[in-house]
This record gives structure tokens, C-alpha cells and sequence, in this order.
């Protein structure tokens, strides 16, 4: 008689142990949607224009961007969290999703409603932008209208940008030591002029225990956390609420 | 034992009569900079002022090494590089950078400059270790520092467009790490001769934060390789964040020694790579160093140290507003092992 010794595939489902780590899930039940997600998941931004195009022929834009595009990009991001994915793959998925999007919007003669705005730059004197690229990206994926001000950005340009576009959110992002020095600057200008707009920091320089020593800064510790954080500011909480959520 | 005693005694794997402690990276800071009455942006540029306080790390901190330069631009700004001044900013002077527009578009193909050494503030440079080695002498070993062959591409192309290569167009990258890689190595034989003891190798852009483990393994790895056996003394690799996932092609480049930031694993480096290389670290100079008393840096030496750590660093660049007291703290704590 055989002796059982290994139990590790007694009471396993076969039918749930198809999916190994590692690989893209489907996206989308529906075929048309899934194969322009596929072109996102696969950082493909001269294929999926066709697809795109053809798409919009039977689908609604709107529903081509919440359903594979977006859809799409979220994949990107899980695939990203879990460590499958690395950062080039972020950026292309990016850069083939909003190659869609802006078919999407052409079709519909206007640019897709966003949800909100936030304004995103990285610190004065810093020219390590990567986060912020990466934050960028996964804002504009989940439906926010980013206001990039792009890096080495000086404090009041940050702070005028604020008062002219009233955003749900502002982040800052920094590698170095000596130029996260201007965030304490931002938070105090920002709250001096009455808007108490939550200030998202990170990046390699910055620690919590810095970026919670002013008002308004909430420690961001991975870019991934961009859209969640954003969406709580949209949601109307305050710069309070969310350093207690998000840093304890 | 003096410095230098000291330290060959670890590379040759032998019992130094104490750990040594030196930065693999910057290690300038304003405190040091107020003493020696040498200042930023002067060290970025003048060989002088660069010698000046590079010796601070020897002379105040105790150090085992001094080390030059205290950025990431030399060999991209003498390639062609747009140069980014430091800026003046309220924290202190700062670092400077390579600015836009990139040089290269990747489709081109990147010349090397016959008189590369010449140019940029190289001069500078060498005029600094020259100083250095008439005042070291034979005590104490001179750091010269170059820049990896990603992180130079980086600057030539851009480091987005660059990330995205890797994926798409990643055979493209290639005359570019191959420049990286000649530039870096042109500059270390000139360090050499001008009398580095050692070469320290920073390649920030080849992390895995930042490329994938596959693309270390299959195109850095061949330019890193081919970097560090042309240089003839004592090399150090040093890559930001947690290496982990490329740590065991890291030990395949020939590098004697390798820096690991706190957030990648000693221990890991150790079952990798086998018991030759020597490992070098310490503490985190973003939150640890900068940041936090003394007596939380000593913890931190101490959890390197016991995770297999045989120098004693800083993790990664100091961050130039760290208190004296801290890097002084990590000098005792390598006093005791």
C-alpha cells in the first residue's frame, strides 16, 4: 500500500490553483475590453491604438476607459505591489494607457471627467523625479487630473499653483536630505494663506518622522499609496485625518 | 595598525586590530565644513576646497579614508552633461546634478571625448587627490569615487527614457552603458595615478528599485564586470536600496568590496557571494544618521555588524546636515569591535 507523506495537495481545489504569482490576471469577462488591456498590462503603446480605434466602433469611451484601460492599469499596479513587475513596466503600461485615453477622449470630443486635482512636483534644487513619475502615472490611472510641475520646482511656484488650482491633494517628492528642507516651507505658506491642503511627502530622502514634524505633511512611504491617499482627500478628509490614517 | 594597515588587513582577510569605519559615498557635512573653513559650492569645484574637506572625514571624524568627489557628475558633465549648479538653499548649499535637456536621444551614438580627462571639473578632481595623497601619504587610503555605467547612461539619455529601453529596446542601451562604463574606468586609472588607494563604484540607477533584476543580470553586469577588472586596486560596488534581488550577480563583478544600504541584507550578501568579498555598511543616512541621537546610530552599527557587516559606513551618501556627534558615535562603535 502506498503511504501518504506529502499532504501539501489533499483538500486543494484545482480549479483555484490555475493563477501562479506572477502572471496577469484577466482583466475583462468581456473580450474586446480584455484585449485592449492586455496592450496596457504589456506596456504596448503603438499596438493598442488600432485596438483602440476599432473598439470605439461598438464601446462607449468611457466604458473603454474605466473598463480596460483603467482596468488595465490596475493589473499594472497589483502586478507591480506583488514584485512582478518593475518600474520601466509601470512607465510603459502608463504610456500605452494614456495613448488610449486620449483616442478615448478625441472620440468624445472632451477630455474624460476627473475626479479631482492634485498637484505633484518634486523638491527645489532635487532632479531625482522618478516618484513623482510614478505618482503622476497612477494618479492620472485613477482618474485624477495631476498638475505636474515637474522637479527642482521652488517653494512659491508650488504654493501659487495651489491657490490657482485649489487641489484635493499636493505631493512632494525628494531624494536628497538637503532639498526636502523646502516641504516645512510649503506646509507653513500653504496653511498662512488658509488652504489646508493635504501635502503628501516622499521619497528617498524623507521619513515619517520628518514629514509629520509640520502641518499639512503626510508621510507617503510608496508611491502605490498616491490614489488612495487622494481619494480620501476627495472624500473631504482633512490633512489631520489622514496623517493619523496613513502614518499611525 | 594605522588607516591603512587597517583596512588591507580586511581585504586580505586577515585580523585588523580594530573594524574599520569609512564612507563608501560623501561623507562632506556643513559641521565639518564650518571647522576646516572650507565650504559648498567651492568643493564641488575647486581641487583645493575638495581636498580640504575630504581630509575633515580623517582629521575630525576619525575615519579610516578620506574620499572625493561629493556628487554624481563629474563624468557626465566631462562627456557633454548640461552641468546643475548646486543650489543655494535654506538647509545649507547643496549637491549638484545633470540638467535637461539629456544629451543623447538613444538613438544616437554617443561619442567619446578625446580629451575627456580635461575636461569638466576633472582637473579639479585630480588636482584634489593629488593634494590628499601629498598629505595622507602612506597613513591614511584615498577614496576616489566614480559613477556605474547605468547611472551614467542615465545621465546621457534620461533616466525615464532609459527605463523604458530596458523593456522595449533594451539592445539600445547598449552604446550608452558602454560610455558609462568607459568614462568610469578612464576616470578611475586617473584617480589611480593621481594616488587613489581605492575605487569606490556608486551605480544608484542600476537598483533594483529602479530596473528590473533581469536587466542587472543581462546588460550592467557585463560593463560592471568589464569596470572593475580593469582597475587594479582595491574596488568598492555600492547600489542603493535593497539589492537582495541582485546581490549574487554583484559578487560575479570582481568588486572586492561591496556597500550595502541597511535595507538589504548582509547575511543574504554573505550566502550569495560567498566568504571572499568583504562587506561594508551601517546605518541609514536618510532617518538613522541624519536624524535620530547617537545612541540609535550605535544600534544601528551594532545590528550591521552582528547581520555581518566587516567595515563599518554610512549606508549610503551622508546626508550633509547630519551632527558631527553621529558620525563620531559610529567611529566608537568600530573603536569596540
Amino acid at each position: 500500500m502506498k503511504v501518504l507523506t506529502d499532504f501539501t495537495d489533499i483538500f486543494v481545489r484545482y480549479d483555484l490553483t490555475g493563477e501562479k504569482k506572477g502572471k496577469a490576471k484577466q482583466v475583462s469577462k468581456d473580450p474586446i475590453m480584455e484585449e485592449i488591456a492586455k496592450f496596457v498590462v504589456n506596456g504596448d503603446e503603438e499596438g493598442i491604438l488600432p485596438v483602440v480605434k476599432k473598439a470605439l466602433g461598438t464601446k462607449s469611451p468611457m466604458d473603454v476607459i474605466n473598463e480596460a484601460l483603467i482596468a488595465g492599469m490596475n493589473e499594472v499596479s497589483r502586478l507591480w505591489d506583488e514584485g512582478t513587475y518593475f518600474l520601466p513596466q509601470v512607465i510603459l503600461s502608463s504610456d500605452a494607457m494614456n495613448v488610449g485615453i486620449a483616442e478615448c477622449e478625441a472620440k468624445m470630443g472632451k477630455a474624460m471627467a476627473r475626479k479631482g486635482k492634485v498637484v505633484t512636483h518634486t523638491a527645489e534644487g532635487d532632479i531625482h523625479d522618478i516618484g513623482q513619475v510614478i505618482v503622476n502615472a497612477l494618479l492620472n490611472a485613477n482618474g485624477f487630473e495631476v498638475i505636474n510641475l515637474g522637479a527642482d520646482v521652488p517653494v512659491d511656484k508650488v504654493v501659487s499653483a495651489c491657490k490657482e488650482h485649489r487641489p484635493v491633494m499636493v505631493t512632494g517628492t525628494a531624494l536628497m536630505t538637503t532639498t526636502m528642507t523646502a516641504f516645512p516651507k510649503i506646509g507653513h505658506q500653504l496653511k498662512a494663506a488658509g488652504l489646508g491642503i493635504p501635502f503628501v511627502c516622499g521619497g528617498g530622502a524623507v521619513s515619517e518622522e520628518y514629514v509629520t514634524s509640520y502641518e499639512l505633511g503626510i508621510w507617503g512611504k510608496e508611491a502605490a499609496q498616491a490614489p488612495g491617499m487622494a481619494e480620501d482627500a476627495l472624500a473631504g478628509d482633512t490633512w489631520e485625518a489622514m496623517r493619523l490614517k496613513w502614518n499611525g | 595598525m594605522n588607516a591603512k594597515e587597517r583596512i588591507m588587513a580586511v581585504l586580505n582577510h586577515q585580523k585588523p586590530d580594530r573594524m574599520p569605519c569609512f564612507g563608501a559615498n560623501s561623507t562632506v557635512t556643513y559641521d565639518q565644513m564650518e571647522k576646516v573653513k572650507a565650504y559648498w559650492p567651492e568643493g564641488h569645484v575647486d581641487g583645493e576646497v575638495m581636498a580640504k574637506q575630504a581630509l575633515a572625514a580623517y582629521t575630525m571624524l576619525g575615519f579610516d579614508a578620506v574620499r572625493v568627489p561629493f556628487c554624481q557628475t563629474f563624468e557626465a558633465v566631462a562627456l557633454g552633461c548640461k552641468y546643475k549648479p548646486a543650489r543655494s538653499l535654506e538647509g545649507g548649499e547643496g549637491i549638484p546634478g545633470i540638467d535637461h535637456p539629456p544629451l543623447y536621444k538613444l538613438d544616437d551614438t554617443p561619442v567619446f571625448p578625446k580629451d575627456f580627462l580635461s575636461l569638466g571639473r576633472i582637473p579639479e578632481l585630480l588636482k584634489a587627490v593629488r593634494i590628499l595623497k601629498k598629505e595622507l601619504g602612506d597613513e591614511v587610503p584615498i577614496v576616489g569615487g566614480i559613477i556605474g555605467p547605468f547611472t551614467i547612461a542615465g545621465s546621457l539619455v534620461d533616466t525615464v527614457p532609459l527605463l523604458k529601453a530596458t523593456f522595449k529596446t533594451p539592445e539600445k542601451i547598449r552604446p550608452f552603458l558602454e560610455m558609462g562604463e568607459k568614462a568610469g574606468t578612464a576616470l578611475a586609472l586617473a584617480l589611480i595615478d593621481a594616488g587613489a588607494d581605492i575605487i569606490s563604484v556608486e551605480d544608484m540607477t542600476a537598483s533594483p528599485d529602479l530596473i528590473a533584476p533581469k536587466t542587472y543580470r543581462d546588460y550592467e553586469l557585463e560593463y560592471q564586470s568589464r569596470q572593475f577588472e580593469s582597475i587594479s586596486v582595491p574596488t568598492i560596488l555600492h547600489i542603493c536600496g535593497n539589492v537582495d534581488s541582485i546581490i549574487a550577480w554583484m559578487c560575479q563583478t570582481g568588486a572586492h568590496i561591496i556597500s550595502l544600504e541597511p535595507k538589504a541584507s548582509a547575511k543574504l550578501a554573505r550566502e550569495k557571494c560567498g566568504p571572499d568579498v568583504v562587506l561594508m555598511g551601517g546605518v541609514d543616512t536618510a532617518t538613522t544618521l541624519f536624524m535620530k541621537p547617537p545612541e540609535v546610530v550605535r544600534e544601528g552599527c551594532e545590528e550591521s555588524i552582528a547581520d555581518g557587516i566587516q567595515i563599518l559606513a554610512p549606508g549610503c551618501a551622508v546626508a550633509p546636515g547630519t551632527p558631527l556627534e553621529n558620525l563620531l558615535a559610529m567611529v566608537e562603535v568600530a573603536k569596540a569591535h
